[in-house]
């Protein structure tokens, strides 16, 4: 492996969740201690097995295992570490205050960024020389900061007459208010960073065309700001062998190669390795020792065909929603996980029943969209692009209030309209103007905000149902934007996620957050499985397998409705495939 | 020297960029600060998600806040008293506040369209 070959101190695995960064950051570790190396490895992985792995409880502490010599390990629970943020800055005026202002402050600090900068606070000692780690020669992190959180702290204005003095600033300071250490700390660690002497970037890919797009703008972004000792994984590459035994493994074979030889051209220059799909499970010891090593023993391929999962297909679901005759459907998820798919399929099968339908997705490659255009009588289609939507919501708020600020303050307000907030709140400005349709027809989005940011822009709401309170006596009808999202009869809110362990995970921290927000997610829709579909490839077989304890805990934990779609040989693309999805292929 | 405090609801920036909709009227308020300041006006700006110690250590804000909750912010005290609540103050009245005489009284800034909120 390219990237394991004179490693400095630092070595960072990033990518999205689910493409295998903990399991790689283990592997890492534990062939460098193998070799004599003293290691710390960090872990801020929330479904992070590394304790299960070691058989120890590791926690928020250095823990020497036993199970490896020269290995030690740390978890750091970035929700732990977010709660402990802001319980400093608002734990002095709890009981003080009034409980709702109380909980207004809660929620101001629990957004993405405030978890990314808590969970860096907490890296910071690890990144500069402290008696805590003087002893490891290299410490392997499976997460690592973001462009955004890294630039923030770059930033002299985010600091200014903050930390220095005590006192607030004009400008957004938001998720820097609960930082406890010294800026001189904070600017050693992010020098740390950018120093290829000390830190390694490993970026972990999958051979997907669109996870391949994402981790080419986080190469950029992070090369930017000067982490320029990049490294590419791609990691789970289906081995040529499989596509022999079965048709869908072939097509599955076919796409990730072609996805590989259109690798965005800023990655192509990175030392890149490639690990192949394993027929074992990546969990315990002797699986994650050879994880890194050579190839799979091949599993006896068979004949047979996998019992094909009998779960609720998306038609079901849809026959439900369509009793309604209209209403809001926003499918919600994190990226790469099918929305845009999925939200094309429930719109073709809602209108083929004769309902109107007006389906509106952010897609940014449209094809799929387009392809839709004037295929079916009652579906009208639309579309968005998040980019032009938030680069106008960001010289829009720049024209009008950059013009009062000095050069620090203009920075930093160019800094705060780079977050993700920032793009949510863009696109679904640009998706309110088709939801008022949602009265007379169906209305499909493939993006809904999160909790955070819907209780956030609920500020005024809260305020109108005080009002609708007061005259509720006066038999007045009153509704808030909110309230029509709270009412399940009105919008109803489908998470999308994969049957993987990470993906599941995610998407369940989504479903807490929208109840937070008094939003009962409606249904959970599981994209791309194997089970669902016939296969006989060894590899895909194993799959299948392991797909079912995550699609159990999906159907018993944490859905009350759920809906399995199978993984198509074929791009579903257009009507009669993508109705092929709603029904199922063993219905 | 009169002293202005304007305590402002939780915006997790002062600016309302991560609100809805820009504010106007936060925008325009934040130009008449700096205004107000070069005319040589005392103004202090708290945000309850980031200083609410502020709040909870002034006996009439906390009190307010009691009464009305943070739907009620913001609240503007001048010499520690309450002059306005649930509002941004006009140009001319932090004028009047701190004492600028009408001659240094610039007119608003163009581009600004003076309605309120989110209307504009």
């Amino acid at each position: 492996m390219k990237f394991l070959d004179q490693p400095p101190r630092f070595l960072f695995f990033t990518g999205k969740g689910g493409v295998g960064k903990t399991s790689i950051a283990c592997a890492t570790a534990i062939q460098l201690a193998e070799a004599g190396r003293r290691v710390l490895l960090v872990s801020t992985d929330p479904a992070s097995n590394v304790g299960q792995v070691f058989g120890v409880d590791i926690g928020n502490r250095i823990v020497a295992l036993t199970a490896v010599n020269n290995l030690s390990a740390l978890e750091i629970d970035p929700q732990a570490a977010a709660q402990a943020y802001r319980d400093r800055i608002v734990g002095p005026v709890r009981g003080v205050l009034p409980e709702t202002v109380v909980k207004g402050i809660e929620e101001q600090l629990s957004g993405a960024c405030t978890t990314e900068i808590a969970a860096f606070d907490e890296f910071t000692a690890l990144l500069t020389d402290s008696p805590l780690t003087v002893d490891f020669e290299h410490i392997v992190f499976d997460t690592a900061p973001t462009g955004h959180t890294i630039r923030l702290l770059q930033l002299p204005g985010a600091w200014s007459g903050f930390l220095d003095e005590g006192k607030g600033d004009a400008s957004c300071l938001g998720p820097l208010a609960g930082l406890e250490k010294q800026r001189t700390q904070y600017k050693a660690a992010v020098d740390a960073l950018a120093d290829p002497q000390r830190t390694r970037l490993i970026l972990v890919a999958r051979a997907q065309q669109a996870t391949l797009r994402e981790v080419a703008r986080t190469h950029e972004e992070l090369a930017a700001i000067g982490l320029n000792r990049q490294f590419l994984v791609i990691n789970g590459v289906l081995p040529a062998g499989e596509a022999a035994s079965d048709a869908l493994a072939a097509a599955i074979l076919a796409r990730e190669q072609a996805a590989l030889a259109h690798i965005p051209e800023v990655l192509k220059a990175l030392p890149t390795d490639r690990i192949e799909l394993k027929s074992f499970n990546l969990v315990g010891l002797p699986a994650l020792k050879q994880l890194l090593g050579a190839a799979n023993t091949p599993l006896p391929a068979s004949a047979e065909t996998q019992a094909v999962l009998s779960a609720p297909n998306l038609a079901a679901l849809v026959d439900e929603i369509a009793d309604d005759g209209h209403g809001l459907l926003m499918l919600m998820g994190k990226g790469g996980v099918g929305k845009t798919t999925l939200a094309a399929a429930l719109a073709v099968e809602l209108a083929s029943r004769g309902l109107p339908v007006h389906l509106t997705t952010s897609d940014p490659a449209a094809h799929l969209t387009e392809t839709l255009a004037g295929d079916l009588e009652h579906l009208t289609v639309s579309r968005i692009d998040p980019q032009a939507e938030t680069e106008r919501y960001r010289q829009q708020v720049l024209a009008s209030k950059g013009a009062g600020l000095d050069a620090q303050g203009r920075a930093l307000l160019e800094e705060d309209l780079r977050s993700p907030c920032t793009e949510e709140i863009a696109v679904f400005q640009a998706f309110s103007r088709v939801i008022r349709e949602a009265g007379h027809k169906f209305v499909v989005m493939d993006t809904a905000p999160t909790g955070h940011t819907l209780l956030l822009l609920d500020a005024t709401g809260a305020y109108h149902r005080e009002i609708s309170r007061q005259m509720s006596g006066k038999d007045l009808h009153f509704t808030t934007p909110m309230m029509q999202l709270q009412d399940s009869k009105q919008t109803k809110v489908l998470l999308v996620t994969l049957a993987e362990t990470t993906p599941v995970l995610e998407a369940a921290n989504l479903q807490s957050d929208l109840r937070r927000a008094g939003i009962e997610p409606w249904a959970w829709v599981i994209n791309n499985s194997v089970a669902a579909t016939p296969v006989h490839s060894p590899l895909l077989r194993q799959r299948a397998k392991n797909e079912l304890r995550e699609i159990d805990a999906v159907a018993t934990r944490h859905a009350t409705r759920y809906a399995v779609v199978p993984l198509l040989a074929e791009e579903p693309i257009g009507t009669a495939r993508l109705r092929q999805l709603a029904e199922g292929l063993s219905a | 020297m009169t002293n202005i405090q304007v305590f402002d609801p939780a915006l997790c920036c002062s600016t309302g960029v991560c609100g809805v909709d820009v504010d106007q009227q936060l925008v325009s308020f934040s130009a008449d600060i700096d205004w107000a300041k070069q005319n040589g006006a005392q103004i202090e700006r708290f945000n309850l998600a980031q200083q609410p110690m502020a709040f909870a250590e002034n006996a009439a804000v906390k009190k307010f806040l009691e009464l009305s909750g943070a739907e009620g912010l913001p609240v503007i005290l001048v010499n520690g008293d309450i002059a306005l609540t649930g509002r941004y103050p006009q140009r001319a009245e932090l004028a009047r506040w701190a004492g600028i005489s009408a001659t240094q009284e610039a007119s608003p800034p163009a581009g600004k369209c003076g309605c309120s909120g989110k209307s504009c």
